[in-house]
């Protein structure tokens, strides 16, 4: 992938992704999304749009969340970067996850991912929301199968159980 | 009946856990050794004719591997008419976004950029865009005329039973007309000459798009034994398979469909749209190739639902009596004939016993993408208009519109407008259960102060398909149970399968699995389309789980030295009450799977063929905010009744309501594919073509009936689609409510509002809103 569009110029990016440093030579004029995907092999971010207007490709990165498919690849280096893939811990389960399984917050599962980052880093923000603060925070997220009120109901629950000392 | 122990409980999808770490692969996250990358170049005219296109730069390109236009197709009994068959544009361009050339390159970034050294030149032809002009006699055509229409993947939805009058206008039809249906019933101007009121309006819904987050997506590989394997999210994978075969002129052994992890579908991956171009890069290249469409793509190239003009008339006696309707329904079906409005046709007039009816369904041709079926295909938009013309005589003879239809509606017996009659449905339970719920009786509470608010209800009903199907539960060897399907899993039915097979077998929901395995290895199974999985699929899970269980009790019986009908199964062991005879499923698996076993393995295998529909009906209600300064019309409660015969799996039923409802209110609001004058799309983003979001949708409240079908799976009837159908027409109803005003558009955007507002002299005197030539 290293000869496309610009010649031979490449670029260097060094991030930690889900807690791992990771080193990626590549053109400087891919998005994000599409290093997170092709280069690492992390394939729990998916491109719904590719205009930022789905959010199914939201990635965590420095503690906030943004549309992959937005983004230059280069925008990473030096950067934190949490993807879907890095929730969950030891085979266990975030509670965001959990709930999200239980409470039906899931159908297709193709906007999930997207989801599940956004909630999650809501929820390192804001561990006792309101439920029109989770509905704006997960506004950037488009569902085309749920009707969000189980999305909705499985991040107020999770919060509930966090506060309860569940999770991190 | 015995107590069911699994069957009716609110279970979580089998999948979840995959989903929600990331790790399900969906047709766009394949990586194959050697894969190759496919782009599209696409006609950028509504209507043209290709005079010439050199590929050779293209071909020369450094990574470029394979350029394909229509001269590479294979010779096949293709059919220009079918949307599937039209692979590459041969010679006429009737939509703007058909495929002209594909390339297939070492890279997405190569192929991307060897599109540009294409070279096509075209001669651009008028295109016919308006659909009540595309219908006269003398209109120029979208394309060469069409004589075989291929209704095919409409009647996977539905079955219909086409019973039409005297087609006496046939022989001065225009070209462009490609499907035309006729309902009579009594004498329709009798009946108007003997009706106390008489409502009538012109209704426009416009073409909308399934939008699934997932947009289409293929990997193929030809190898070099000629099989040809495809992975890609399909409704239906044994008729993407024959129809590919057909399409590519290769025999069904040497096709392996693999039904990738469905990202929405609703309609929209029934038949193969971009999988035989894929298959066709793959053959020429002999290496695997992926396309994947862009979102832009996407909306221009697949199968939305066609736009709907209803011209309806209604008649009811004073004394509140539906008893006369006539209707003319023009579907525009962009370029190629979709099927659609066979069922809408059939459907506008049948939830009501009118003596007198007179229905004519129109289905035209344009060029703009060819429509295909979204979730209850044309429901939504034959019922925005008959909805509101009931709601019309229900606000004008001062009758309660839960009242009233309760009143008309059509029971088990009464005539469908093809002169069959209704099985048995629940379409006055669900108005029942709309009366009781905290919506409908709480709905004078919120009108006070503010903003207009209003409620308006509407009800729906969608005859349902019918399939055969077949099924396979297998003993593995610790003696849980594995079900394998032939039907995609779309909406959790394999979640449903596995509780269908647990409760037949006497064991706990962890002790089976169901997978859905590819057309080379799965049983045959019908398309996850029509709602019918679960209510044909279901049936022959139900009976594959019971033919293993007849063997297991055979084993039993031997072993234990008891007759099998003195044998219980319960959680996985058989025993015999009062004794201590007693097998556990585990030992009579080993019995079956070992060096010298007495006994063959365990292997249910069910096929069924259910003969009769089980419809689906629903009524829903909204309560609506308008702002009259902007136009915005916020849905700020819903309610939904929805007749599923019996709900397997509550939570599974509860989502597919709340997401058909809010698709509904998408249609309703701003859910529209807009097309210019000159017939190009004009919002083919996610920014402009806008889906709601969470905070533009309500709780929605489900009420769940249950009238048992006689022969689905434990009562079970349709379920995916009757949800979708109410909804525009009850938000137009409650803004009548809200403002004493009729709405005829949808979707009600803004500007429509206010134009009508503005029409009625009742906006605020200063516009702010951009017209809609401004878009």
């Amino acid at each position: 992938m290293l000869k496309e569009r610009v010649g031979h110029a490449t670029v260097t990016i060094r991030c930690v992704v889900n807690g791992v440093e990771r080193t990626v030579t590549t053109v400087p004029n891919r998005t994000a999304l599409e290093l997170i995907r092709e280069d690492l092999a992390l394939t729990g971010a998916k491109e719904g749009c590719g205009t930022g207007d789905c959010g199914a490709c939201t990635i965590i990165v420095d503690g906030r969340p943004v549309n992959g498919c937005l983004l230059l690849a280069p925008m990473l280096d030096g950067k934190t970067v949490l993807t879907v893939e890095g929730v969950a811990r030891g085979g266990k389960l975030h509670p965001v996850q959990q709930t999200m399984v239980e409470m039906g917050g899931l159908q297709c599962g193709f906007c999930t991912p997207g989801f599940v980052v956004t909630a999650v880093n809501f929820l390192e923000h804001n561990l006792n929301p309101t439920e029109e603060e989770v509905r704006v925070a997960i506004a950037g997220n488009l569902c085309r199968c749920t009707g969000y009120s189980k999305i909705v109901d499985a991040i107020l629950e999770a919060a509930k159980r966090m506060r309860e000392g569940e999770g991190r | 009946m015995t107590e069911l122990k699994v069957v009716g409980k609110a279970l979580p999808r089998i999948d979840g856990p995959e989903k929600v770490t990331g790790r399900t692969v969906y047709a766009a996250d394949m990586q194959l050794p050697g894969m190759l990358h496919a782009k599209v170049l696409r006609c950028p005219y509504p209507h043209a004719l290709i005079k010439r296109i050199d590929t050779s730069k293209a071909k020369a390109y450094p990574g470029v591997v394979a350029v394909v236009t229509a001269d590479d197709l294979p010779p096949a009994d293709r059919d220009p008419s079918v949307r599937s068959h039209a692979v590459l544009v041969e010679r006429e361009a009737i939509f703007e976004g058909q495929a002209v050339a594909a390339v297939a390159a070492e890279t997405p970034y190569i192929a991307e950029e060897a599109l540009d050294l294409i070279e096509v030149e075209y001669e651009e032809l008028p295109a016919v865009l308006d659909p009540e002009e595309a219908i006269k006699p003398d209109a120029p055509p979208t394309r060469r005329p069409l004589d075989e229409i291929d209704v095919s993947e409409i009647e996977g939805h539905v079955t219909v039973d086409i019973s039409t009058a005297d087609d006496a206008e046939a022989h001065r039809r225009s070209p462009n007309i490609s499907n035309r249906l006729h309902f009579v019933r009594g004498n329709v101007e009798k009946g108007f000459e003997e009706a106390d009121i008489i409502v009538e309006g012109r209704f426009d819904s416009k073409m909308a798009h399934q939008a699934y987050l997932e947009p289409q997506a293929c990997v193929a590989h030809y190898d070099a034994t000629g099989k040809l394997t495809i992975w890609t999210p399909t409704q239906g994978q044994f008729y993407q398979r024959n129809e590919i075969a057909r399409i590519l002129g290769l025999p069904h052994e040497k096709i392996n469909l693999v039904g990738t992890e469905v990202g929405g579908g609703f309609g929209a991956k029934v038949a193969p749209l971009i999988q035989p171009l894929t298959a066709l890069l793959s053959m020429k290249t002999g290496r695997p190739v992926k396309l994947v469409l862009t979102r832009r793509e996407d909306l221009m190239n697949s199968v939305p639902a066609p736009r709907g003009i209803v011209e309806g008339k209604i008649g009811a006696t004073k004394d509140g009596r539906l008893t006369t309707f006539k209707a003319r329904i023009i579907f525009d079906s962009g370029a190629f004939p979709a099927g659609t409005p066979v069922g809408a046709t059939m459907m506008i007039a049948a939830c009501y016993k009118f003596d007198h009816l007179d229905v004519e369904g129109i289905e035209v041709l344009t060029n703009k993408c060819g429509a295909g079926a979204y979730r209850a295909p044309g429901m939504p938009e034959v019922t925005f208009a008959i909805e509101q013309l009931v709601d019309e005589v229900c606000r004008q003879g001062g009758f309660d519109p839960i009242e009233l239809r309760k009143k008309n509606v059509c029971r088990e017996g009464d005539l469908m407008p093809n002169g069959r009659p209704w099985p048995k449905i629940g379409l006055y339970e669900c108005l029942e259960a709309l009366e009781n719920s905290e919506l409908w009786r709480t709905r004078h509470q919120t009108k006070n102060g503010g903003k207009p608010r209003g409620v308006g209800v509407a009800i729906g009903a969608w005859p349902g398909g019918m399939q055969p199907a077949s099924a396979l539960v297998k003993m593995n060897e610790n003696g849980t149970f594995k079900v394998v399907v032939g039907s995609n899993d779309i909406s959790g039915v394999n979640t449903s399968f596995t509780m269908i097979a647990a409760e037949e077998l006497g064991v706990p929901m962890h002790m089976v699995t169901t997978v859905t395995a590819d057309t080379d290895t799965a049983p045959y199974g019908g398309l996850a389309a029509g709602s019918k999985t679960l209510y044909s699929g279901g049936k022959s899970v139900q009976a594959a789980a019971q033919d293993a269980r007849r063997q297991i009790l055979a084993i039993a019986s031997r072993e234990l030295d008891a007759n099998p009908e003195d044998l219980v199964i319960e959680d996985g062991v058989v025993f015999v009450p009062g004794t201590d005879k007693k097998i556990t499923f585990q030992r009579i698996a080993a019995l079956t799977m070992g060096f010298g076993s007495r006994y063959a393995p365990v292997v249910g295998r069910g096929g069924e063929v259910i003969r009769n529909q089980a419809p689906g009906t629903t009524a829903q209600a909204v309560e609506i905010e308008l702002d009259p300064e902007t136009g915005n019309v916020t849905v700020t409660r819903a309610a939904v009744a929805q007749d599923v015969g019996k709900a397997i799996n509550r939570l599974s039923i509860i989502g597919q309501m709340e997401g058909g409802v809010t698709q509904c209110l998408g249609m309703g609001l701003t859910e529209e594919l807009i097309f210019d004058e000159r017939g190009k799309m004009r919002n083919p983003v996610f920014l402009d073509y806008r889906l709601l979001t969470a905070l533009d949708v309500p709780r929605i409240e489900t009420l769940i009936v249950e009238v048992p079908s006689p022969e689905g799976p434990f009562g079970a009837r349709i379920a995916g689609e009757p949800s979708i159908i109410a909804g525009s027409a009850a938000i137009a109803n409650a803004l009548r409510d809200a403002t004493g005003l009729r709405f005829y558009e949808a979707p009600m955007t803004p500007e429509r509002v206010l134009r009508t507002l503005r029409k009625a002299g009742t906006a605020v005197s200063h516009p702010v809103v951009l017209g809609e030539a401004a878009l």
